[in-house]
């Protein structure tokens, strides 16, 4: 390490950063502020698994679960309009109809490709996006299947849409805003011999708080992540609690970046930074590590395999797997001694793949599972702190909706689950996840106050503030319900949202007002960034370590 | 089920004088159904008409635009042709008065508007040909007359007059042997009064008859005796099958009144007042015929498969859609037994009443009225199914009359269908007046060559999606449940029907078998039900007829005509020179070697020399095979075979330069099966000739024209290694290293693709030139890098590019035989990827390693190693133990509702057994195996199953190939803990709890996971299990729903039992591994604190 010699002209600032404090006797000290703390992992943990039902009880129970308040909500958003079964649809009349979607997609991997002799072509698109211009949606409910499509102008269901007293719903079908799984309605008409020809779409929309927030939130303004992350600082009271929020270590992996990870682990326990950064250190309560503690071991297996003769079976190959797991066991340990530490199992971690994905067991972190103050959570993981009800995830949920939908910013895909109140709709067709029989567990009762989403590509976050909705009184009510909910209009969706964020200042903490902050937090290995979150004002800004020395670390700078 | 009555009516002697009583075991001779004696269709049965319902939606036909019959042609595409027998009709028929039956033809079809038409085709007569010997004047042909009258008048009785109504003199020449100049040309033209005269006529000639008026005795050779009377009207009046034709307006009498049968139009009209248009312009075109595919569900009992007598059928699905439009079909009917929830866009009849379904669907079926009838294996189950089961219910006269013909009741007989080409196989014969019917499962059959020929494969074979499947014995329990279940069963008999039709327009079978028809000149029923002769024959007919020659109807068995088992030789095979070849291999092909062979060489019956006639033909004239039989030059005399060929070789290259200046993509179909059909006839001449047992065998010609090619094989290959050498200048000397039938395999020995392929254009045009035309050797491809095993084993990439090569090419290696399981076949065709394709010899080794320690740490998918055998009979019947015999015997023991039934394939894996089991003791069912844990016999698949194959491609390869075989790789194995299922001494043994690692056992009542040693090791066998679990749960939800998707529901669980799907047994397996991985790792969890 060659920090003896620094950069000229940075030199001051790597003094401040990594000196010892220079001063002796009167050293600053920091206690660090504690939070109230309730796990409501719960409903994720599951003792016993067997495998011995098919996927159907889970898809009919997501539905049963989800049709009264869908039901409701055509009613609210329709009224006049019939609601019935697909099997009651008839032909030429107009009504609303709910149930379950599923996507046809011609490039949607399955299995059987690998029975299929043209592998080659599937491979070359790689796994960034399944959606093509043809995908169609079927939908369904407990009785039948119908194909839904578009209502084009001067059909039938078309011209339904501009009957007077005609209230805008959620939107018109965007085929390629949809993924199998989600619980929709759809109002339309079943033409003669045809499909059913949709006019308008409706989700559920966004369930209520558990309970208002403890503290009324300020003003933020209009949208932008960067600007959300400047007031949150210029918000920032010396009082608040922080929430620290990490994911995507990748230790072992090809791209971590172990000087960083060190460096954020030494700032967090508040053996790094200027006073006042330590100041910060000292502010930030609890810190959640969700999921991606461990890279993918190409590198390692990788070489193991191409090894000539090697054979996988090989007990000495295996052994050396689990050394990232050791890395990831020291850290923890080092962290949970400084603080509290939540860690959430991720796509690579070492535990069960299928959602809801288990705590990681304690023998594979035996020196960090000595401390008290490590929870092993689940992945999704629920929790509540000072107040303050947060969900989370490691991604994978969100990264398999962004695959097999043409929703590009992982914010409107956030959004978008919580408005259709589920978390995981593409589980079980394209992301594994355990066959629930009567019950499932993704679908959210309630709308946390934060929404945070590991792994993701870069770091982004929104305040989604939906006012109380005027039930039943016509178009107004509807409109910004629309606009919140942000459903089937993707784009104007975030402005929407922070506009009415903005008019509610005031009002914060009202009764019905539902309120959430949606924070993507990057992978570290990629990014070097953990967001810390402000549990009083739920403003959130990233925190950047940066390994690579030449350009110097601005740890701790908190800009 | 059929067994026992089909083989009563198998081989019934249609000779007369009927071949040895043994040889009737082995079935008729190929194409004997061709012998098959004229039987008019629809009895002469008072009319009388069925009541139907009222029509669905869209079931009927666009209506008939009013027209003139004076002043408007009717033009129709025909379809079918048959013919019965009527009075004679005023103004068409012009008989004597006591005449009161004359056979009258039926041409079904459909006009350009999608009309169904009827042409009742009048006066036209049967008749057959003799030779008229020189000393024969009028009153030898009068007694003639008059003795075959007299002998056949028992025979013709209810015909009123004559039998034979005249005879008349007649130019012909025999297309038996080169007829010299001078031969007599006399002949004679018998006619008679109906069809199935023609055959007792002619026992009567063959075997002998006395003249007694001019006390003479005939036993003479008949002519075109034995030409079936729809076909003998269709060689005359020139129509072939599937063409169109037109009634001229004011020549036909519409008939209005009494419509004889259920077409929109109908019109008599004299046989030479029809015009037959040849496939040309605007008459190559194909009407909007109406296509309508049918599945049928029944219900079974327990452990016995569907019996007519017995069980109701409980579903009927019919679709109904217009060829050429592509919208989908216009009818989707599906009629149950018992309620049904409706289905979205199709039609929901449901009935409480068995009988009133099946009537209902007969209204259907006349009142969609379709011209063609598909379905997957509707000849041998679905059609004689509702046939049986009406009779069953005592409606069959009500309920079977599906033809065209009204109140004809459609019959069925048990037929049996034998060809070399196609091999034995017993259907039902059900005659559907003036509808065609196609089973979608004997044209696939037929035409591919498939590892399995259920539905479910080959759907995804041709379309590429796999097809839910519903066990028999499950369709009872969806049955008995409520409507929504049925409606399930429902959804599930519409895709059936849905299934066949797309696969009709998938593999274009409209266009090409309609394509054939017009070629060869046969209706279109005959290109499913016969065999390839009857086409060569009815070309064979038309051209004879045009050039004034007959055909005799010569029985030629025995060793007279070479007979059973004394053939002649064959194509030659040059030896290979195994090896790897890493330079670019050039592939010289003779173009249609044999048809160029027969025009080359004027090979045909016409000009075959017989040895007595050798003097009379100048040297100069003929030519000797190298075979040794001597034949007319084509400057003498022309053959007909040559020119049948010469025609349809032209008609292919304009098919085919057509279809390269053809955009429109309906159009091209047309074209490419037309090409395609032309292909197909034209190889078919050659078969004709030395089918020993056809028509028409000749193997003087056959014999030849295997030797020329022969000799044509053998020259080239010396011409080609004499010119490329370095004498001559090129880089190096060239090798043939391997050559077949119709190609040769030339290594120029050059490293550039580029020039390997125009030095091998330039030796093909080399040797061209060595042969007399139209032989001509064709350069067509490079295989680079080419592996040659042996003969008929070869694999290599193949380009016609230089650029860029096409795919890879492989023969007679195990990626494409059935009876390997799909373990084989993935690994051959992955070496061969990597060997071939990625030039990568250390990466096919490193990946048989892997696949190697996979199966012997039991990590193989299941589904790849089993292996499937086909029941062909009843399993008590076969003798000598056989594996998946003795297996279909155990599984009936088990459950008789699931064991496999003659004619289902056995799938089983071999499973380890006590030492010294016999093959036949090991193999077990697989579900039975994956229920019960029995262990794989991994060692029989590595020494019986992949060793073999692997050495055969990696001995060119690789120095020591047996490496692949023992080693490192092959040192960790995995032994599954028997269960008390697999026998032996488990039986007897108690089970404690042992340390998940070392496998030492626990002390009692300890619930840790691990012995005291190594519990140090936790984590890292924690891991490993749960690497064990995450891998099984990804497989999980990936395999169950992709199922879900199959089946088409999110919502209902997953029934099908489709052990054709490649995920059937994974499905399965995981479920059950990932149980016990999740049960190792809950007891970590115990431990935990």
């Amino acid at each position: 390490m060659d920090i003896e010699r620094p950069v000229p002209g940075q030199a001051s600032r790597y003094d401040e950063l990594l000196a010892p404090s220079t001063s002796k006797g009167d050293e600053a000290s920091f206690n660090r502020a504690s939070s109230s703390y309730t796990n409501h992992d719960a409903r994720f943990r599951s003792s016993k698994r067997t495998y011995d039902r098919q996927y159907a009880q889970l898809y009919f129970s997501r539905l049963m679960l989800l049709k009264g308040v869908m039901r409701k909500r055509v009613e609210q958003l329709w009224p006049g309009v019939p609601v019935c079964s697909i099997l009651e649809v008839q032909e030429g009349k107009e009504v609303a109809v709910i149930g379950t979607i599923y996507k046809n997609m011609k490039l949607k991997p399955s299995i059987l490709d690998e029975y299929t002799k043209d592998r080659g072509l599937k491979a070359a698109l790689g796994a960034a996006n399944f959606c093509a211009d043809d995908d169609s949606v079927v939908m369904e409910d407990d009785g039948a299947r119908m194909v839904l499509s578009v209502a084009a102008p001067g059909t039938m269901a078309a011209a339904a849409a501009q009957q007077p007293g005609w209230a805008a719903g959620d939107g018109p079908l965007a085929v390629q805003e949809l993924v199998t799984g989600l619980v929709m309605a759809v109002r339309g008409v079943h033409e003669p011999g045809g499909d059913f020809y949709v006019s308008a779409v409706a989700f559920a929309g966004l369930a209520p708080n558990p309970h208002p927030l403890p503290h009324p939130l300020p003003p933020l303004p209009a949208s932008g992540t960067a600007a959300d992350a400047a007031a949150a600082l210029a918000e920032a009271r010396p009082g608040d609690k922080y929430l620290a929020l990490v994911s995507g270590l990748g230790l072992g992996g090809s791209r971590a970046d172990m000087l960083a990870t060190q460096l954020a682990a030494d700032w967090l326990t508040g053996n790094l930074g200027s006073p006042a950064e330590q100041q910060l250190a000292a502010q930030v309560v609890r810190l959640v590590v969700a999921g991606g503690g461990i890279g993918t071991l190409e590198g390692l297996a990788g070489a193991a395999a191409t090894a000539p003769g090697a054979n996988p079976y090989n007990r000495a190959a295996q052994a050396v797997a689990l050394q990232p797991v050791r890395d990831l066991d020291l850290l923890l340990a080092e962290l949970a001694a400084g603080l509290p530490v939540d860690v959430m199992p991720g796509p690579e971690d070492p535990a069960n793949v299928a959602l809801p994905q288990q705590p990681m067991h304690r023998c594979l972190l035996p020196g960090a599972a000595c401390h008290g103050s490590l929870v092993r959570a689940t992945n999704p993981h629920e929790f509540e702190a000072e107040g303050v009800r947060l969900l989370g995830s490691s991604g994978q949920n969100v990264d398999d909706v962004a695959k097999y939908c043409g929703l590009r910013d992982r914010l409107d895909v956030m959004q978008r689950t919580l408005a259709c109140r589920h978390l995981a709709p593409t589980a079980p067709d394209t992301l594994t996840c355990y066959p629930f029989t009567d019950a499932d567990p993704f679908i959210l009762d309630s709308t946390p106050h934060v929404y945070f989403v590991g792994n993701q590509p870069e770091f982004a976050t929104r305040l989604v503030v939906l006012q109380p909705s005027c039930a039943g009184s016509g178009a107004a009510g509807s409109n910004s319900m629309a606009a919140g909910a942000g459903a089937g209009a993707g784009a104007g969706a975030g402005a929407g949202a922070g506009a009415a964020g903005g008019s509610s200042s005031g009002a914060g903490g009202g009764e019905g007002q539902v309120v959430v902050r949606l924070v993507a937090v990057p992978s570290f290995a990629r990014s070097g960034t953990l967001v810390l979150l402000n549990l009083r004002t739920l403003a959130c800004h990233p925190v950047r370590f940066d390994g690579s020395l030449g350009l110097g670390a601005d740890g701790g700078a908190g800009v | 089920m059929a067994d026992a009555q089909a083989k009563r009516y198998a081989g019934g002697g249609h000779y007369e004088g009927g071949p040895p009583a043994k040889r009737q075991a082995t079935g008729p001779d190929p194409d004997d159904m061709d012998f098959i004696e004229d039987d008019p269709s629809g009895p002469p049965e008072p009319l009388e008409d069925v009541e139907l319902g009222e029509a669905g939606r869209n079931w009927v036909r666009p209506p008939v635009a009013d027209f003139d019959a004076a002043s408007t042609a009717i033009v129709f595409q025909q379809l079918e042709v048959d013919y019965y027998l009527a009075e004679p009709r005023p103004g068409v028929d012009a008989v004597p008065a006591e005449v009161k039956q004359v056979p009258v033809l039926r041409l079904f079809g459909v006009n350009a508007a999608g009309n169904s038409v009827c042409a009742l085709v009048h006066g036209f007569e049967p008749y057959f040909l003799i030779e008229r010997r020189p000393h024969w004047g009028a009153d030898h042909i009068q007694a003639l007359g008059l003795a075959l009258n007299s002998e056949l008048a028992g025979k013709a009785k209810g015909v009123g007059g004559p039998a034979v109504t005249r005879i008349e003199p007649a130019e012909r020449r025999s297309i038996w042997n080169f007829q010299p100049p001078g031969t007599s040309t006399a002949f004679l033209k018998i006619v008679v009064s109906v069809p199935n005269l023609v055959a007792p006529a002619r026992g009567l000639l063959e075997n002998g008859l006395s003249l007694s008026a001019v006390s003479d005795y005939v036993k003479c050779t008949t002519y075109e005796s034995n030409v079936l009377f729809t076909l003998r009207f269709m060689v005359d009046c020139k129509v072939v099958g599937g063409n169109w034709v037109e009634l001229p307006a004011g020549a036909y009498q519409l008939e209005t009144a009494r419509q004889m049968t259920h077409c929109q139009i109908e019109a008599h009209v004299r046989y030479d007042k029809l015009i037959s248009h040849p496939a040309d312009g605007e008459y190559s075109s194909v009407a909007p015929l109406r296509i309508m595919s049918i599945d049928i569900e029944c219900c079974g009992r327990k452990g016995c498969f569907p019996e007519a007598k017995i069980d109701p059928v409980i579903q009927i699905a019919s679709m109904v859609s217009v060829s050429g439009k592509m919208d989908g079909p216009v009818v989707k009917n599906i009629m149950t037994l018992g309620s049904c929830a409706s289905i979205v866009g199709a039609e929901v009849m449901s009935f409480n009443d068995e009988a009133e379904m099946l009537l209902r669907w007969r209204d259907l079926l006349i009142e969609s009225d379709p011209d063609i009838i598909i379905g997957y294996n509707i000849l041998n189950f679905d059609l004689p199914y509702l046939y049986e089961r009406a009779d069953a219910l005592k409606i069959g006269k009500k309920f079977q009359v599906w033809g065209r013909v009204r109140g004809s009741h459609t019959r069925m007989r048990d037929g049996q269908f034998s060809s070399k080409a196609y091999g034995t196989h017993e259907y039902k014969d059900i005659t559907i007046e003036g509808r065609v019917q196609f089973d979608l499962l004997t044209a696939i059959q037929r035409d591919h060559k498939l590892s399995s020929y259920s539905l479910n494969s080959v759907s995804a074979h041709f379309l590429g999606e796999q097809k839910e499947d519903v066990h028999h014995s499950a369709i009872a329990d969806l049955q008995a449940g409520n409507e929504e279940t049925r409606r399930r069963l429902a959804v599930y008999c519409l895709k059936d029907a849905y299934l066949p039709q797309r696969l009709l327009d998938k593999l274009m079978y409209t266009y090409n078998y309609i394509e054939m028809a017009r070629v060869t000149g046969v209706p279109l029923s005959y290109l499913l039900t016969r065999g390839q002769s009857i086409k060569v024959f009815s070309q064979l007919l038309r051209k004879a007829a045009a050039k004034g020659f007959v055909i005799p109807n010569i029985k030629v068995q025995g060793p007279a005509a070479g007979g059973d088992g004394v053939g002649y030789e064959g194509a030659t095979v040059l030896d290979p020179k195994i090896g790897f070849y890493d330079r670019p291999v050039a592939t010289l092909d003779f173009a249609s070697l044999y048809p160029s062979i027969m025009m080359a060489h004027n090979l045909c019956y016409t000009t075959l020399l017989t040895k007595e006639l050798l003097s009379i033909v100048p040297p100069e004239d003929r030519e000797q095979s190298p075979s040794g039989d001597w034949f007319v030059r084509g400057s003498r005399q022309r053959g007909l075979l040559p020119e049948i060929l010469e025609e349809l070789l032209a008609a292919r290259k304009r098919a085919k330069n057509d279809l390269k200046a053809e955009k429109d993509p309906f159009k091209r179909a047309v074209l490419d099966g037309r090409q395609l059909a032309l292909k197909v006839s034209a190889n078919s001449v050659y078969g004709f000739t030395g089918a020993t047992v056809g028509k028409m065998p000749c193997l003087a010609i056959s014999a030849s024209t295997t030797s020329y090619g022969r000799e044509m094989i053998m020259k080239t290959r010396q011409l080609v290694q004499e010119h490329y050498t370095r004498a001559n200048g090129y880089e190096t000397d060239c090798e043939v290293i391997y050559g077949d039938t119709d190609s040769v395999m030339v290594n120029f020995k050059v490293p550039d693709v580029a020039r390997a392929m125009e030095l091998g254009r330039e030796a093909a045009a080399v040797v061209s030139k060595a042969f007399p035309p139209p032989v001509k050797l064709e350069f067509e491809k490079v295989y680079y890098p080419y592996l040659l095993m042996n003969k008929k084993r070869y694999a290599g990439l193949l380009w016609t590019r230089p650029e860029t090569h096409d795919k890879m090419d492989s023969k007679g290696i195990e990626t494409v035989r059935r009876d390997n399981c799909l373990l084989v076949r993935n690994v051959v065709t992955t070496c061969l990827e990597r060997i071939l394709i990625g030039k990568d010899v250390q990466g096919a080794v490193a990946y048989v390693k892997g696949v190697i320690a996979d199966l012997l740490m039991n990590k193989i998918d299941l589904s790849l190693l089993v292996i499937s055998k086909g029941l062909t009979q009843d399993a008590d019947e076969y003798e000598g133990k056989i594996a998946h015999v003795e297996l279909a015997k155990k599984m009936r023991k088990r459950d008789p509702a699931t064991a496999p039934a003659v004619g289902d394939r056995v799938p089983y894996v071999i499973i380890k057994a006590a030492k010294g089991a016999k093959a036949w003791e090991k193999a077990e069912d697989p579900i039975y195996a994956l229920e019960h844990s029995l262990p794989i016999d991994v060692q029989h698949y590595l020494e019986h199953h992949l060793s073999q194959p692997l050495l055969r491609i990696f001995e060119p390869v690789l120095k020591n190939p047996k490496e692949l075989l023992c080693g490192d790789h092959t040192r960790c194995i995995a032994v599954s803990t028997p269960s008390t299922a697999s026998g032996g001494i488990m039986r007897f043994a108690k089970v404690t709890m042992s340390c998940l690692a070392c496998k030492a056992p626990l002390p009692s009542g300890c619930k840790d996971s691990l012995c005291g040693h190594c519990k140090p090791q936790e984590a890292e066998i924690y891991s490993r299990t749960l690497g064990t679990v995450s891998e099984l749960e990804a497989q999980y939800g990936a395999l169950w729903t992709a199922c879900q998707r199959c089946q088409g529901s999110l919502h209902m669980d997953v029934l099908c039992t489709s052990r054709d799907c490649p995920i059937f047994y994974r499905r399965k397996k995981v479920q059950k591994d990932l149980n016990e991985a999740m049960g190792q790792l809950d007891r970590f969890e115990a431990t935990s604190w």
